[in-house]
């Protein structure tokens, strides 16, 4: 009897517990940031205070493998509530049946109407339904060696041809050792330096990664950037395999002049060059400009065991002052508009070349082949053409076959 | 017989008991090799007969050998192998060489040879990961140490991206694991060469041999059994290992370091394309099979003796 009622009262604490921790929820959050000034923990901190009852895991996963780990973790059935996401992302989530549509939510919600405009409609999914909330972007831009410019008497290039006699007079041998160690252009021929090449060939007309990649513009796009390397000479050799560190470190040490990228390495890059560092739209190639709109969300996951508290969590995330916070972090820009009016943390030219450059950014085609085009069809086709293993016809060729699968 | 060695083997349990027991003791050993091991395995081979890719969870179809006739007609994966067959076939010897040439100076007497030996053994101490990240900074074309060395000694007239060319890249990686890889060779050699009693080098010299002979007569017969079994261990590691591909080229510049192991993971992890990956990742095991049945004959007779 004395058992009996031992099992009882344990069978009642449990139970008790059991229902604590259904009233207290846990929202499991996954996001990537590489600054190690991170903010997550005093956000967390402040949106525990205003909500008693939800507890924010957040963990940061590191970027070289964070789709791997999400898409495993979803397969594995240990998703997390909410996750940061990118766009070529989406198709595949949705695919995986992974993401809940936050539509309504977000039409419900008060802080719809300080976000950018136009924002919700870039992130919207193929099949009509908003499954992402923008938290941060970025549109890349050209940074030049302003100094370097001024000391050959040249201008900003506009469009192609004259990037390419920039890029030219920039290449030289300061050092007189009969080599160059400067070059016109860093250029990122690793994972994720799709982007450079987009600026050369998808601005040309009637090119697109699903359309006109095998016409004649879309070769010469191609062409044009194998020709800088392998003609004019004017990336560093090292560029078939150089990534994100090598473009920027290079970048910065003056070892180029010039270089694609977005307002998040800005003041990095100030810090080391100061005033030498500018930026411009990205130059206009065969009759257009094309440039990469750089897009981050958060989204709830389908399989979250409270949506409420993982949608609270979200939208907390891209509302006004705490977006801002969360930015001052990745260096980005916030997408709630009374933040970026008060924006100052990054040096006003940068900000300038991001505003300027909106009108030509894009997104990547929102297919499930986007994925597989980012991580290995292009690296490996673009290091092939630069090598000179294949020509600029074959890589095009070998991803408009990717895109028409 | 049984009865007269056990004092007390009275009730018929017992001799069942004593049957049972070795397996009963085994069985724990044997079920988590069962579940860690051969579990994925058939795993994997029956994922291979799949068309799985990860992200759509809902169309795991039975396609046969598909995979395996699309792997065959495949140009990375006979790329891949070819690279396989080159990384093996330079980096084992390489490695063998340099261990059995370590392996004889650290056998003479000299001075701080203790400090030498824990010296030597550094690079196999280190983890795949670092020793990667270190080897690309000393391949760097602009502040890489190789090309600084080279340019001051004049045998190159302008530094050479090591990496970022094709004809380069997979020498410089193989030059790396030959390095990571030479202590362990150096390690079972000078174990087996200090199993070789000294009498014999002295007969031998009394004989008249010389040096080269005695190295051919008496060292290379005390040490093939240590050799054998460190060449056919380390070709199965040399063959499996990616790490170092991975971190210092992610298999570029195009294919140049694509090597079946990296692909097959890049096929998996990177495009989440299980069924094809694990149907690449079986093709290699049986090839590598060879390798583990010549392994295992030679182990089980060591055992057995």
């Amino acid at each position: 009897m004395k058992m009996f009622r031992k099992f009882t009262v344990a069978a009642s604490a449990l139970t008790l517990m059991a229902s604590l921790a259904h009233a207290d929820s846990t929202v499991r959050f996954w996001y990537h940031f590489d600054n190690a000034d991170n903010p997550m923990d005093e956000l967390v901190a402040e949106f525990e205070k205003q909500n008693p009852g939800i507890t924010v895991e957040a963990e940061n996963i590191p970027w070289n493998s964070y789709y791997d780990n999400l898409y495993t973790a979803i397969i594995g059935g240990n998703a997390p509530d909410a996750a940061m996401v990118k766009m070529f992302a989406q198709p595949r989530l949705v695919e995986m049946g992974a993401l809940e549509p936050i539509g309504a939510r977000i039409d419900a919600w008060d802080g719809k109407a300080g976000l950018e405009d136009n924002l919700l409609n870039l992130t919207k999914a193929a099949d009509g339904e908003t499954y992402y909330l923008p938290v941060q972007y970025v549109v890349l831009y050209l940074y030049y060696r302003q100094d370097m410019l001024d000391e050959l008497g040249l201008k900003v290039p506009a469009t192609c041809d004259e990037f390419r006699n920039v890029a030219k007079a920039l290449t030289r041998d300061t050092n007189g050792d009969g080599s160059p160690d400067v070059y016109g252009f860093g250029f990122r021929g690793g994972k994720g330096g799709h982007d450079h090449w987009a600026s050369f060939t998808l601005s040309h007309e009637g090119v697109s990664l699903e359309e006109g990649l095998t016409s004649e513009a879309g070769i010469a796009g191609t062409q044009y950037v194998v020709d800088l390397f392998r003609q004019d000479g004017v990336f560093p050799p090292s560029a078939p395999n150089d990534g994100f560190q090598e473009i920027l470190g290079a970048f910065k040490a003056g070892k180029t002049a010039m270089t694609i990228h977005h307002i998040g390495s800005a003041n990095g890059i100030v810090e080391v060059l100061g005033d030498k560092v500018s930026a411009a739209p990205v130059p206009e190639c065969g009759g257009g400009r094309w440039t990469s709109f750089g897009d981050e969300s958060t989204a709830v996951l389908s399989s979250a065991s409270d949506k409420d508290a993982a949608w609270k969590w979200i939208s907390f995330l891209s509302s006004p002052v705490n977006n801002a916070r969360f930015n001052e972090a990745t260096g980005q820009l916030p997408v709630v508009k009374s933040d970026a009016a008060s924006w100052s943390l990054h040096p006003q030219r940068f900000v300038k070349a991001t505003v300027d450059s909106l009108p030509y950014a894009h997104l990547l085609p929102n297919v499930s082949q986007t994925s597989d085009f980012v991580n290995t069809a292009w690296p490996v086709n673009m290091q092939r053409a630069l090598t000179g293993e294949i020509t600029a016809k074959e890589m095009n060729e070998k991803i408009a076959e990717l895109y028409a699968q | 017989m049984t009865d007269t060695t056990v004092p007390d083997a009275g009730p018929i349990g017992r001799p069942l008991g004593r049957r049972v027991l070795p397996y009963a003791m085994l069985s724990p050993a044997v079920l988590v090799t069962l579940a860690i091991v051969f579990f994925p395995m058939v795993q994997t081979a029956w994922m291979s007969l799949h068309d799985y890719v990860l992200f759509r969870p809902n169309h795991f179809e039975f396609v046969g050998l598909d995979n395996f006739r699309k792997a065959l007609a495949d140009e990375v994966f006979w790329i891949s192998l070819q690279h396989t067959a080159i990384w093996i076939g330079i980096t084992i010897p390489a490695q063998v060489l340099l261990g059995l040439a370590t392996a004889l100076l650290l056998n003479q007497d000299f001075p701080w040879r203790p400090l030498a030996r824990a010296l030597i053994i550094i690079p196999w101490a280190l983890p795949s990961v670092v020793i990667a990240l270190m080897w690309v900074w000393i391949y760097d074309s602009n502040y890489g140490l190789m090309n600084d060395f080279l340019l001051r000694l004049g045998l190159i007239e302008q530094a050479v991206p090591w990496l970022a060319r094709p004809d380069t890249a997979l020498g410089a990686i193989i030059l790396t694991l030959t390095w990571q890889g030479f202590p362990f060779f150096a390690v079972m050699i000078l174990a087996g060469l200090q199993s070789i009693p000294r009498s014999y080098y002295e007969a031998a010299a009394i004989d008249g041999a010389s040096a080269f002979r005695q190295f051919w007569h008496i060292t290379l017969p005390g040490i093939s059994g240590v050799l054998v079994t460190a060449i056919l261990l380390r070709m199965i590691w040399v063959a499996n290992s990616f790490d170092v591909i991975f971190v210092m080229t992610g298999g570029g510049p195009g294919y140049s370091t694509y090597t079946l192991p990296l692909y097959a993971f890049v096929k998996s992890r990177t495009n989440l394309d299980f069924g094809y990956g694990s149907a690449l990742a079986v093709l290699f095991t049986l090839l590598l099979m060879v390798v583990v049945l010549v392994y295992l004959r030679r182990t089980g007779k060591a055992v057995s003796r």
